[in-house]
C-alpha cells in the first residue's frame, strides 16, 4: 500500500519477532476490560494482554493473530504488543489444534484434581482461540 | 640422532593436542548456534519490553504523578527510588575455562566495579564455576551459586533470581539491582558490560519540548504495574544469560580455532627441524662414505 497507513504495528514474543508494519486499525484483547479497538490518535495506554485474538487492517483487509497474555502499549501513531505467545493465521496447524481440543475436552471429564482441571482448561481455551483465529481466512473482514 | 626420535615425538604430542582443539572448536560452533538463536529471538522482544517500561515509567516519572499513585513493590522499586547503600549484583561468567579472555575480561570489569564498595554491601549471586571461584578468592560471600546450568535452564534461574531480589528490596536489603556479563557482538566480539537492572535511570521521553502524555494504566496503575515490570526485571536477567552463554561460545571457538592455528604453525615448524636434521646426518653420512672411499 502506498497510502499512508498512520499506526505501527509490533507484536513480539521471546521466542520471535511475529509482526511489524504499517497498519490502519489494531483491536487486540486485555486482561481485564474486553476488547480495545486502536484506531490513529489514541491516548497512550499501557494495559495486561488477555487470551484471544487480534486483529489488524491493512490495506483495507482485516488480518488475524492470536494473544496469549502479556502487555499491549499504545501511543498516538503506535502499538506495540509484547505477547507471552502469538501467532499468525498461517503458522497455526489446525488438525494438531482440534487434536489439542478433543484432549482437553476427555481431561476435562476425567479430571481428579483442581490443577488437572485448570491446565485441562487452559489447554482448551488455548485450543479454542486457534481454532477460531484459524477460522478466519483473512483478507475479507467481517 | 636423539634428536630426530625426539622431534617426532613432540610433533604427534601436537598433532594430539591440535585433534582437541579442533574437536572442541567445533562443539563449541553447535553449542553457540543454539545460544545465539535463542539469543536473536529474545532481543527484539527484550528491546521492546525495555522500550516500553522506560517510556511508560518515564512519563510516570516527568510528570510526577508517582506520589499521586499507590504503588505496589515492584512499582517503589522503580518509582521512589532510594540513596544506593546495599546493592545486590548477579555476576555471570562460565563454568569451564579454555574460551581466551571471556572470564578474565568480566571478572576484571567485577572488579573495578566492586572495589570501592563495602563487602558487607554487596548482595553477589554468581553464575559459573570462575565466578563462584573469583568471589571466594575476593573475600565474597556469595548469596547464590548457580553452577552447570543448562541452556534450557536460564527461565528458571532468572525468574528465582529476580522474584528473590524483588522480595529482597521490598524487605529494604538492597536499594538496586545489577548483573555483570558479557554482551555478545558477535562470534569473535564480546564485551563485559555492568548493566542497571532496577531502579531504572531514566529519561522521560520528550516530545516537541514537553514530556509525552503520561499512559492511561489500566485497569489500575497498580495491577498493570505490578505485572509489567517483575516481567520486565525478568526479561533483561534472561537476556543477559543468554547473551553470556552465546558470548562464552564464541569466544570458546574463537580461542579454539587459534589454537589449531596454532598447532598447526608448530607443526610445520617442527617439521623444518627434523627434516634439516635428517639432511644434515644424510650429508654427513656421504662425506664420510666418500672421504672413506677417497682414502
Amino acid at each position: 500500500m502506498s497510502m499512508s497507513e498512520p499506526i505501527l504495528l509490533e507484536v513480539v514474543t521471546p521466542h520471535k519477532r511475529v509482526f511489524s508494519a504499517q497498519v490502519s486499525e489494531v483491536s487486540f484483547p486485555s486482561a481485564a476490560n474486553g476488547y480495545y479497538g486502536i484506531l490513529p490518535g489514541h491516548t497512550p495506554v499501557m494495559t495486561p494482554l488477555g487470551q484471544g485474538l487480534i486483529y489488524y487492517v491493512q490495506g483495507g483487509e482485516k488480518h488475524w493473530l492470536t494473544a496469549f497474555g502479556g502487555f499491549a502499549e499504545v501511543s498516538s501513531d503506535h502499538v506495540t504488543i509484547l505477547a507471552r505467545d502469538s501467532e499468525t493465521v498461517d503458522e497455526i496447524d489446525l488438525d494438531r489444534a482440534e487434536a489439542a481440543r478433543q484432549r482437553a475436552l476427555k481431561v476435562l471429564k476425567e479430571a481428579q484434581t483442581e490443577s488437572d482441571l485448570s491446565s485441562a482448561q487452559a489447554a482448551l481455551d488455548r485450543s479454542i482461540t486457534r481454532i477460531q483465529a484459524a477460522g478466519h481466512p483473512g483478507g475479507h473482514g467481517f | 640422532m636423539a634428536g630426530l626420535q625426539d622431534i617426532r615425538r613432540r610433533i604427534r604430542s601436537v598433532k594430539n593436542t591440535q585433534q582437541v582443539t579442533k574437536a572442541m572448536k567445533m562443539i563449541s560452533a553447535v553449542k553457540l548456534r543454539k545460544s545465539q538463536e535463542r539469543l536473536v529471538s529474545l532481543r527484539p522482544y527484550a528491546d521492546k519490553m525495555r522500550a516500553v517500561t522506560v517510556s511508560v515509567v518515564g512519563r510516570i516519572m516527568g510528570h510526577h504523578l508517582a506520589d499521586e499513585l499507590v504503588l505496589g513493590p515492584s512499582a517503589q522499586a522503580f518509582l521512589n527510588p532510594r540513596e544506593e547503600k546495599r546493592i545486590r549484583v548477579v555476576l555471570i561468567a562460565s563454568d569451564k575455562g579454555l574460551c581466551g579472555g571471556f572470564n578474565a575480561n568480566v571478572l576484571k570489569t567485577a572488579t573495578a566495579f566492586l572495589e570501592d564498595r563495602n563487602k558487607a554491601d554487596v548482595v553477589l549471586d554468581v553464575v559459573g564455576k570462575r565466578a563462584a571461584d573469583w568471589a571466594r578468592k575476593h573475600g565474597f560471600s556469595s548469596h547464590a551459586e548457580y553452577l552447570g546450568i543448562p541452556l534450557t535452564g536460564v527461565e528458571r534461574v532468572s525468574r528465582e533470581v529476580c522474584d528473590d531480589a524483588a522480595a529482597q528490596y521490598t524487605r529494604g536489603e538492597i536499594d538496586a539491582f545489577y548483573v555483570i556479563y558479557n554482551h555478545f557482538y558477535s562470534a569473535v566480539a564480546q564485551e563485559p558490560v555492568v548493566t542497571k537492572v532496577f531502579p531504572l535511570d531514566l529519561d522521560a521521553p520528550v516530545i516537541d519540548g514537553k514530556v509525552g502524555v503520561a499512559h492511561l494504566l489500566e485497569p489500575d496503575p497498580n495491577t498493570t504495574l505490578e505485572a509489567l515490570l517483575p516481567r520486565f526485571v525478568e526479561t533483561e536477567m534472561l537476556r543477559s544469560l543468554l547473551e553470556s552463554s552465546a558470548s562464552e561460545h564464541g569466544a570458546r571457538m574463537a580461542a579454539m580455532d587459534k589454537a589449531s592455528n596454532n598447532a598447526g604453525d608448530m607443526i610445520a615448524r617442527l617439521t623444518l627441524t627434523m627434516n634439516k636434521i635428517r639432511q644434515a646426518s644424510i650429508t654427513n653420512q656421504i662425506i664420510e662414505i666418500v672421504s672413506g672411499a677417497n682414502a
